[in-house]
């Protein structure tokens, strides 16, 4: 009842201590070689799955493939060594992204070809279109007119 | 749950129901066809009450089955498969489209019903050609009637009827999972009603100034509930899958998209036929693609010929079937539409290279391109398995490689074309106006490039076209609010806001959806490019830091829900004391697990908790989390409302559409 004042900020002053004191712990850190095995895993298919990296996969293969590569980078391998591993193994369908040469050739091709293409195509046709003086319009037929003289009466 | 024999049976009126609404539909498709056999005109009509017929039919298989489903009825095989007794109610409901079988019932219930509201809408504004429109839409209910019944029907029984059933797959038990198939299927059989209209607009020489206006409104339809499908598909993988991403460019997700593309570039070029008589056989051609992506994706999708997290089903007599029908459906339209597709001769011609017709021509260009893209990647690897053997993985790397850079193209559009005027743009008009925004583009760019230094460059480019095309959205606004000023002095300013945007839906409904595109732009660029994550091994008390959030984990609790068992991780955001609780849940019936993460959003970035699995045993128990901070992803599901707001202000221009459907006729007469 007859808390000082300075009693009472004590009080909350412990409070506070309290709530804050595992903020001044420190904070859990990443293993590096977490990181790296992760960033590696990204880009390799868990083979078994659907279409799922090996990085976010729980099945027992991509656990695994994740500790093959931790071991791969624990013995010194770099990332390339690691992937050409894989590949070697499973053949480019272990790859995220399909490779630039062999059997992944057209992949990388077709979209850059067809945009020009098709953006060509366009100029072609726009500037034959402005070129060309527009065509007369066609003469509506009888029933045509009946129709646009029956809605025009419609609208008014 | 004892049943009584009749409801037990009920399902059996379904059954029934879906047979009879199999042979009006028959009657539907033919109707038009004996009305010229016989000659008489009159038989024509049948369609009509058709269709209304085989949507009755249709709902009262559909309710039959979800009340099999309801009332925990496991003599259905369907029910047993894809229920359990304990599944909440409201996932009991949702089951119908949980599974293969039902999610075809769901396409061909959809299917019907736009059948019969265009019937309905086609009495009044097209009775002459309605026939026609219907008898296209009734093979297409034929088809998947004919699927559905005989290759994969819902309504079979299951004797001995089991004691329970295998409850439905614990990832689709989410809300948005739910709300997912029914949009998405609104949208994909949407396009069906463009394509009914082109097909009987070719085979009965319609003359496109007649229905353009028509179906251009059913094609924004279409693509506003498959934009809202496609979002609440990433919504759903964000917060179900676990794995702090909401699109993972896998072949289902890419089905959706194929279709939506091609609608993109629909919904533009309709305008420029609308307004401009032109690119007519171009827009049938985009009619006939986007409705064929759609079957391309219900085949994808329902034949397992891609395996993914959504395909369910494993059988190659459905899939020989759908890939027959498709076959069918597209060498007949692109059949008739090579025969006939230049029927409307009169086209008008280009006044100048630089006007918005032109414009839109380079819409067209970079979304076909997308759609032809996302095709490509997405058949290649089961192309090249066919023809060569060899496996390749064409997975989300590629995707945003290719397709990134044509997203910014469509952004670089999106600043300048809304500004270039129909008809002919005056160059030096043209720079003024677009001087403020590129300044704004050009600084917005430089400024992330020194905040943001090392990064992609698709960063500073993104940030640039996002602040071009706003800064061109709002200049162009307040441009058109002071000329209202000028000429309106006594008006205030609120209203004269107001007026201008409601005085032009079409336009600043067009506007507003740009905007929500751009928040989502924010959205994917903030989340894909400043993404930062952490996976460490936490035991309770720690704390982990990631960017400037701290997270103290508390420890795990486990408790039983109604289906199933979940162990609770949770967190405390310190700074803010909230708490993130992310969950192992287990579904013992389909001895199941399943992650639900636990995420704090703000405006500017969630923080998205994943708890895996324990490491060690007893009191040493420590926890694999999984920590993601991604910035401006709420940005996504705002943008996505944005949009739908500006297509319903689009949508509300009635008025306007009946008189330029009319005026290019009066004119030309």
């Amino acid at each position: 009842m007859n808390r000082t004042w300075l009693q009472r900020s004590a009080c909350a002053c412990g409070l506070l201590f309290s709530l804050m004191l595992p903020v001044w712990a420190e904070p859990v850190k990443e293993d590096p070689l977490d990181r790296e095995v992760l960033e590696i895993a990204k880009d390799l298919r868990c083979t078994v799955c659907q279409n799922q990296p090996v990085a976010e996969s729980n099945a027992d293969l991509a656990k695994d493939m994740r500790q093959i590569i931790r071991e791969q980078l624990v013995a010194g391998k770099s990332r390339a060594e690691i992937m050409d591993y894989f590949v070697a193994r499973y053949g480019d369908y272990v790859l995220m992204k399909p490779p630039t040469a062999r059997a992944g050739l057209l992949l990388w091709i077709i979209p850059p070809l067809l945009l020009i293409s098709l953006a060509l195509l366009s100029w072609v046709f726009l500037k034959q279109r402005s070129r060309s003086s527009p065509p007369p319009a066609a003469a509506l037929s009888k029933q045509d007119q009946a129709r646009v003289r029956a809605a025009r009466q419609q609208q008014d | 749950m004892v049943l009584s024999g009749f409801e037990f049976h009920l399902v059996e009126l379904g059954h029934f129901a879906a047979y009879l609404a199999l042979a009006v539909a028959l009657m539907q498709a033919l109707a038009p066809v004996a009305a010229r056999y016989f000659r008489r005109p009159e038989l024509a009509r049948i369609g009509i009450n058709a269709s209304i017929a085989v949507f009755v039919l249709t709902t009262i298989g559909g309710l039959a089955m979800i009340h099999a489903f309801v009332s925990d009825n496991f003599s259905v095989q369907y029910v047993a498969s894809n229920s359990n007794s304990k599944l909440p109610l409201f996932y009991k409901v949702s089951a119908l489209w949980g599974g293969h079988e039902g999610s075809l019932y769901l396409w061909a219930w959809v299917l019907t019903l736009y059948t019969v509201l265009v019937a309905l809408h086609g009495r009044k504004h097209y009775p002459d050609r309605l026939p026609t429109i219907l008898a296209v839409q009734g093979v297409l209910v034929v088809g998947f009637f004919g699927l559905i019944l005989f290759l994969s029907n819902p309504f079979l029984r299951l004797f001995p009827m089991p004691a329970d059933g295998r409850d439905l797959n614990p990832l689709l038990q989410d809300p948005g999972m739910v709300f997912h198939p029914p949009m998405l299927y609104l949208g994909y059989v949407g396009f069906s009603v463009p394509f009914a209209f082109a097909m009987a607009a070719l085979i009965t020489r319609w003359k496109s100034e007649y229905w353009i206006a028509h179906i251009r409104r059913w094609t924004l339809i279409a693509w506003g509930f498959l934009t809202t499908g496609i979002i609440l598909g990433g919504w759903w993988a964000y917060y179900e899958l676990g794995w702090g991403g909401y699109w993972a460019w896998d072949p289902v997700e890419n089905a959706s998209f194929m279709p939506w593309l091609v609608g993109t570039a629909l919904v533009h070029s309709i305008t420029v036929q609308e307004r401009r008589r032109m690119l007519h056989a171009w827009n049938i051609f985009l009619v006939i693609t986007a409705f064929s992506l759609s079957l391309l994706g219900t085949f994808l999708v329902r034949s397992g010929v891609l395996s993914s997290v959504h395909a369910f089903a494993v059988d190659p007599g459905r899939g020989a079937y759908i890939l027959a029908f498709m076959t069918i459906v597209l060498t007949v339209s692109f059949g008739i539409f090579l025969a006939r597709g230049r029927y409307q001769e009169a086209e008008e011609g280009m006044s100048s290279m630089l006007s918005r017709e032109s414009m839109f021509v380079w819409n067209n260009v970079v979304f076909t391109t997308a759609a032809a893209c996302v095709l490509l990647g997405t058949l290649y690897p089961l192309a090249l398995e066919t023809v060569s053997g060899d496996k390749i993985t064409v997975g989300a790397p590629y995707f945003n490689a290719v397709m990134v850079p044509i997203f910014l193209a469509a952004l670089l559009l999106m600043a300048v074309a809304p500004l270039v005027p129909w008809r002919k743009a005056n160059p030096e008009r043209l720079r003024s106006r677009l001087l403020i925004p590129v300044l704004l583009g050009l600084a917005a760019g430089v400024a992330m490039l020194v905040a943001a230094w090392p990064l992609h460059w698709t960063g500073p480019v993104a940030a640039a076209l996002i602040s071009f095309v706003t800064g061109t959205i709002i200049t162009d606004y307040a441009r058109a609010v002071r000329q209202r000023r000028v000429q309106l002095p006594g008006e205030s300013l609120l209203r004269a806001l107001m007026r201008t945007v409601l005085g032009n839906r079409r336009h600043y409904g067009g506007m507003i959806v740009h905007l929500g595109i751009i928040a989502i732009a924010i959205g994917l660029t903030g989340s894909g490019l400043f993404r930062l994550e952490k996976s460490v091994v936490m035991s309770p008390g720690e704390v982990v830091e990631v960017g400037s959030e701290r997270l103290r984990f508390d420890g795990v609790r486990s408790f039983q829900r109604d289906n199933y068992f979940t162990l609770q991780g949770q967190f405390t955001l310190l700074d803010r004391n909230i708490l993130v609780l992310p969950e192992r849940r287990r579904y013992p019936v389909q001895e199941m697990p399943t992650t639900e993460s636990g995420i704090h959003s703000t405006l500017w970035r969630d923080v998205y908790v994943v708890i895996a699995e324990p490491v060690g045993e007893g009191n040493q128990t420590k926890w694999g989390v999984h920590v993601y901070v991604n910035p401006l992803i709420q940005w996504i599901w705002g943008g996505g409302l944005i949009a739908l707001f500006g297509l319903g202000v689009t949508l509300t221009s009635r008025r306007r559409t009946a008189r330029d459907a009319l005026a290019v006729p009066v004119t030309a007469s």
